[in-house]
């Protein structure tokens, strides 16, 4: 059997191993390469206890035998070869099932609370064990949602926004604002990193700059049934008018987010995603695909837009590039239109992503062939998925449930 | 002169002329002898001696042989010519010079001692001369020496040389010209060589020039530069004649020469002496002898004769040749020409499927809710929804990218049409049961919109003369208003299918009646009214199409579509369909091409600029056809057929009128279950994107992307 000169090394002080070549068999797999780490670490120190460990050659994980991936890769069995090695990334482990009334149509959480939109117009807080805390009913129609602690956001079919004030330690919501201007279904809303700001995009092809600030004070309206108007602020809240109007998209906008305070990225059923510039709503770039985007995610750590659209590909694109149709990486695993797409908060290589095939998969760029785990939880469409900062992945889908599952990837993190 | 292996010999023309000259101051017989010499040489060897030419080469070795004596000759007469005139030519001193120079002076040269010499005293007149000639016997041997003018008389010797010579002899009489020759140089092998020359060392050693040009051969062929010549080919090569040959020359036309059917060759029956089995008995005769000459199966009757001679002379002999030539000439003989054609290149050459990308390829969603199967259905112009009418009694509104079904709207009966209006600006649905229409509202999309189109509906005013209409209005109130109903039309017969106008205002229905006039309605929403535009009933009408662009109007009965101008009120083009029973009908955006989906399984593709028969037909599914769509921006048409597939096809329109239109199938899309025989009820396009939607007799509908 022919061995390999192989060289292991990683970026985890605490699985640190002699940085000398060892001559390992061709043939060795995943858990050979594992055992051998583990038997030197071992021979280190006593007190060690058997880790599992995964391999990267050239940036992406092995998943093969070792002498497959060399000759695909066109590395020369005659040379050292680099390895690294990180400790392997265990399966997410559910925790906790919601049911809801109807289908989930967002999920938002934050370190404390779950914000979720449902079908049943209304949108719902969710303590992170699962408790129901609060129920937000206002809107006429389908709910979506972005909390920011203290203050919620809704969007819906309704073509309204409503901005809620909730008090967590008296459980009470109150309606503060209700932004009017779309001609549209509001599918999607997002926050400024400054928190003073959010942006939605709608049907109508547009999208729209808000303030998040509430304030005592309407917008003036030009309505000329201003009694009735009146009655009706008790429930709905004052009401608010757009501060910046983005017109460009030829179709329906479904996806929006923040790139940073200045810069705005939406994706649009016209197959463009755009990037504006939020002060002076000018367009600072276009990338163009071949279908239509279902939805966006940008990971500020490896600055990379990660798209779902209506095929069984999810994307990986630059926004910074110029020239702005090149696939940096299709994870192509799907069987179903991918319908929600969220880069991990805390790791750069990874997001998660949720289709119309029932399946939530977890990816990481560097084993772009297969997903690191599928999460079949759901028994219909998946429609959302969020990931929070402290590791808990959720998804909502069409069989009115929403998932947890605890991801330990910070391991990882803590270790470096 | 000079001698070697091979001759070489110069004689200038000069040095015979200085021989002459030397002569003719010695003796006559010198002179005539080196003439002869000359002369011989000369008249002998004329290939080889020309006065002009002056050097040869010779190398035969018989000439070699001859010039050699006759030079040997040559060279001893010369020594006796030179001897002779040292001793006796003393006479003159002048030299090699014309004697005319002295003709004028009385003396001719001079002697050895410078004095003159003088002539001879000439005083012969004619007379003399010629007394002389008549009596002087010596006359005629007499001859006079130009160089001392003296009168010399020639001897016997002297005019026995002239006279050889003259013959053409060698003037020396013992010179035997015929020697016997001796073959010096020979090319057999002596005994004793010729020189005693020992061999030269490089006869006995290899050529070292020969080895240098051999090697240099043997390096071109290993270099490949000298090819070994090819072997001959043995076989004979023969010329084919007739290989270009055409074949409707008459040449040709020999080549497909049939000959002649050969005649049965005689059996027993006509044998003068035939085997008794084979003659006829009376009965047998007296039958034939009744059938017709035509019915016989034996053209004669056998007849046996006792011996050869006894044969009388064939009576039809003449009347056979006759129908023999006749058969030969009336019968045609020809080979048949047979055309070789390869199948694949009778297959129109069709761009690939994948080169005409966008179109749908799998199904995306599936919009489960329906109970029982759904008839129609029909997409918002914004493309956001999609209603469906189902005959469980229900017509749903679906949200398109989620399959969420939104609203669901009861009615009183089984939906046979749906059909949203294609105005974005009003916000209604017309649905069909029985023999009611019903406009709905479904308050989906732009809320303003909504209002605005029940604003719309609620402002209309009673006209004040009251129509007298065949289709009653009545506004939805109560229950059915919360449901969203809006206005109900109340037919006279079930209506089948609705279709909207593309401004949105004008409603087409067609209520099925083979008995009646009144098959297709025309109903204008602001107005609250209804027409009948025919007034003759030209068939069961199946479906109703509005042009998009122009005021004209499609009318499918079951074989024809009827384009009629609805300004002119009149017929503009009656399309053949060449099917049985035509089932559903669809206008290209452009408005200038139709296709017609047909129960006996076809789809025909109609140009109303090139014809008014199919451009083209299609014959893919398997089954009957129950709809035809084509896409509003994409090059796409589908068909939904009871097959339970619904076929995509790319159908590309050209602006440019000579082009034709480009079709093209590209996609079979399965997914439907087939119930009750029945597949796919409905297909419609989503109105942006290109994705297809179908409706089946499995309750579902579904999307393919």
């Amino acid at each position: 059997m022919s061995q390999v000169q192989a060289r292991f090394f990683t970026e985890n002080k605490k699985y640190l191993i002699d940085d000398v070549p060892f001559s390992i068999p061709a043939a060795s797999e995943v858990t050979d390469l594992s055992g051998v780490i583990n038997k030197l670490l071992e021979a280190k120190n006593d007190g060690h206890k058997h880790v599992e460990f995964d391999f990267l050659v050239q940036g992406q994980f092995l998943r093969t035998s070792l002498a497959s991936r060399m000759e695909t890769e066109n590395i020369s069995t005659e040379e050292v070869v680099e390895i690294e090695y990180v400790e392997k990334f265990t399966a997410p482990q559910p925790e906790e099932c919601v049911m809801h009334d109807d289908w989930i149509s967002s999920v938002e959480a934050d370190s404390e609370w779950i914000l979720t939109g449902s079908y049943d117009k209304t949108a719902r807080i969710w303590s992170m064990e699962g408790k129901a805390v609060m129920t937000v009913a206002g809107h006429t129609d389908v709910n979506l949602y972005n909390g920011l602690s203290s203050l919620l956001l809704t969007a819906s079919l309704d073509q309204t926004i409503m901005l809620w004030e909730w008090n967590s330690e008296r459980n009470k919501v109150k309606a503060r604002h209700c932004c009017r201007g779309h001609a549209g279904s509001v599918d999607t809303v997002a926050v400024d990193p400054t928190r003073t700001k959010f942006c939605s995009g709608s049907w109508d092809k547009m999208l729209k700059i808000w303030s998040a600030v509430p304030t005592e004070e309407e917008d003036e309206i030009e309505e000329p049934n201003r009694p009735r108007k009146k009655q009706k602020t008790e429930q709905m809240g004052l009401t608010r008018t757009p501060l910046m109007t983005f017109s460009g998209h030829n179709e329906a906008v479904s996806s929006v987010l923040w790139m940073d305070a200045e810069e705005l990225c939406s994706a649009s059923w016209d197959h463009t995603i755009r990037l504006w510039d939020a002060e002076t709503g000018g367009q600072k770039n276009t990338i163009t695909g071949s279908k239509v985007f279902n939805c966006i995610s940008y990971s500020p750590l490896c600055r990379r837009l990660a798209s779902g659209s209506t095929d069984r590909h999810v994307r990986l694109w630059d926004p910074r590039s110029k020239d702005g149709s090149l696939v940096l990486l299709s994870l192509t695993s799907h069987n179903g239109w991918v319908t929600a797409v969220r880069w991990s908060p805390s790791h750069e290589h990874q997001l998660v992503s949720g289709s119309l095939d029932n399946v939530v998969k977890l990816w990481d760029t560097r084993s772009c062939k297969a997903p690191l785990y599928d999460l079949a939880a759901h028994e219909d469409k998946v429609m959302c998925v969020d990931w929070t900062e402290n590791g808990l992945i959720l998804s909502g889908g069409a069989d009115n449930k929403l998932y947890t599952y605890r991801y330990s990837a910070c391991v990882l993190d803590a270790g470096a | 002169i000079g001698y070697g292996r091979g001759v070489f010999i110069e004689i200038t023309h000069r040095c015979r002329t200085r021989f002459k000259v030397a002569l003719a101051t010695s003796e006559n017989f010198q002179l005539s002898a080196v003439t002869s010499v000359c002369a011989r040489l000369s008249q002998t060897k004329k290939s080889l001696f020309s006065d002009q030419s002056s050097a040869w080469f010779i190398s035969s070795p018989s000439c070699v042989m001859f010039l050699w004596r006759t030079v040997k000759w040559a060279v001893s007469l010369l020594v006796f010519i030179t001897f002779s005139v040292r001793s006796q030519d003393i006479r003159n001193t002048v030299g090699n010079i014309p004697m005319e120079w002295y003709k004028d002076y009385p003396h001719i040269g001079y002697d050895l001692d410078g004095k003159k010499i003088f002539k001879p005293i000439r005083n012969k007149d004619e007379l003399d001369e010629f007394l002389d000639k008549m009596e002087n016997p010596d006359y005629w041997r007499t001859v006079q020496d130009k160089m001392t003018g003296a009168d010399i008389r020639l001897s016997d010797e002297q005019v026995d040389l002239v006279h050889r010579l003259q013959q053409g002899k060698f003037g020396d009489v013992n010179f035997n010209e015929y020697e016997p020759a001796i073959d010096f140089f020979s090319n057999e092998v002596m005994i004793h060589p010729v020189t005693n020359r020992p061999q030269d060392k490089r006869s006995f050693i290899p050529s070292l020039i020969e080895k240098e040009k051999v090697g240099k051969l043997v390096h071109a062929i290993k270099m490949g530069w000298i090819k070994p010549r090819r072997p001959k080919e043995t076989t004979p090569q023969y010329y084919d004649l007739w290989a270009k040959e055409d074949p409707n020359s008459i040449l040709g036309r020999h080549k497909m020469h049939v000959p002649a059917p050969k005649m049965k060759l005689p059996g027993h029956q006509e044998s003068y002496n035939p085997p008794p089995e084979y003659l006829l008995s009376e009965e047998e005769r007296l039958a034939w002898e009744q059938q017709d000459p035509e019915d016989r199966k034996l053209s004669f009757l056998p007849q046996k004769f006792a011996c050869l001679r006894a044969v009388p002379a064939y009576s039809r002999f003449i009347h056979e040749r006759f129908e023999r030539c006749l058969d030969l000439y009336l019968c045609p003989r020809q080979r048949k020409m047979r055309v070789n054609v390869n199948p694949e290149d009778l297959i129109p050459k069709l761009p690939k499927p994948k080169d005409l990308q966008p179109f749908p390829t799998t199904q995306s969603l599936v919009y489960r809710g329906h109970s029982s199967l759904v008839r129609s259905i029909s997409v918002s112009p914004s493309g956001q929804w999609l209603v469906s009418g189902s005959d469980d009694c229900t017509v749903r509104f679906w949200e398109v990218s989620t399959a969420r079904c939104l609203k669901t709207v009861e009615v009183g009966g089984a939906v046979k049409g749906v059909a949203w209006n294609p105005n974005p600006s009003i916000c209604l649905v017309a649905v069909s049961y029985d023999d009611t229409v019903v406009l709905l509202n479904p308050g989906l999309g732009d809320r303003l919109v909504c209002t605005a189109t029940d604003q719309l509906i609620s402002s209309y005013e009673e006209p004040e003369e009251v129509m007298d209409q065949s289709v009653q209005w009545a506004v939805a109130e109560g229950e059915g208003h919360e449901q969203g109903h809006r206005l109900i039309l109340k037919h006279p017969k079930a209506v089948r299918q609705v279709t909207w106008h593309g401004k949105g205002d004008y409603l087409a229905c067609v209520m099925p009646d083979n008995g009646s006039s009144l098959q297709v309605v025309i109903h204008q929403v602001s107005k609250r009214r209804t027409q009948n535009p025919f007034r003759k009933n030209k068939g069961l009408v199946q479906c109703v199409s509005f042009h998009p662009i122009r005021p004209y109007f499609f009318v499918a009965t079951q074989r024809y579509v009827r384009v009629y101008n609805l300004i002119k009120q009149e017929l503009t083009k009656k399309l053949m369909a060449n099917c049985k029973w035509i089932s559903s009908m669809a206008i290209h955006p452009g408005g200038d091409n139709v296709i017609c989906g047909s129960y006996d399984c076809r789809l025909a593709w109609f140009d109303l600029d090139l014809s008014t028969k199919p451009y083209k037909v299609l014959r893919h599914h398997k089954k009957a056809l129950r709809s035809v769509a084509y896409h509003r921006h994409y090059p796409l048409f589908a068909s939904g057929s009871d097959d339970g597939s619904v076929i995509v096809c790319h159908g590309m329109v050209y602006n440019d009128l000579l082009q034709n239109p480009l079709i093209v199938p590209v996609k079979v899309l399965k997914g439907h279950t087939i119930t009750h025989d029945l597949g796919v009820l409905d297909v419609t396009f989503h109105p942006t994107q290109p994705w297809v939607f179908s409706s089946g007799a499995d309750g579902t509908v579904r999307l393919f992307t």
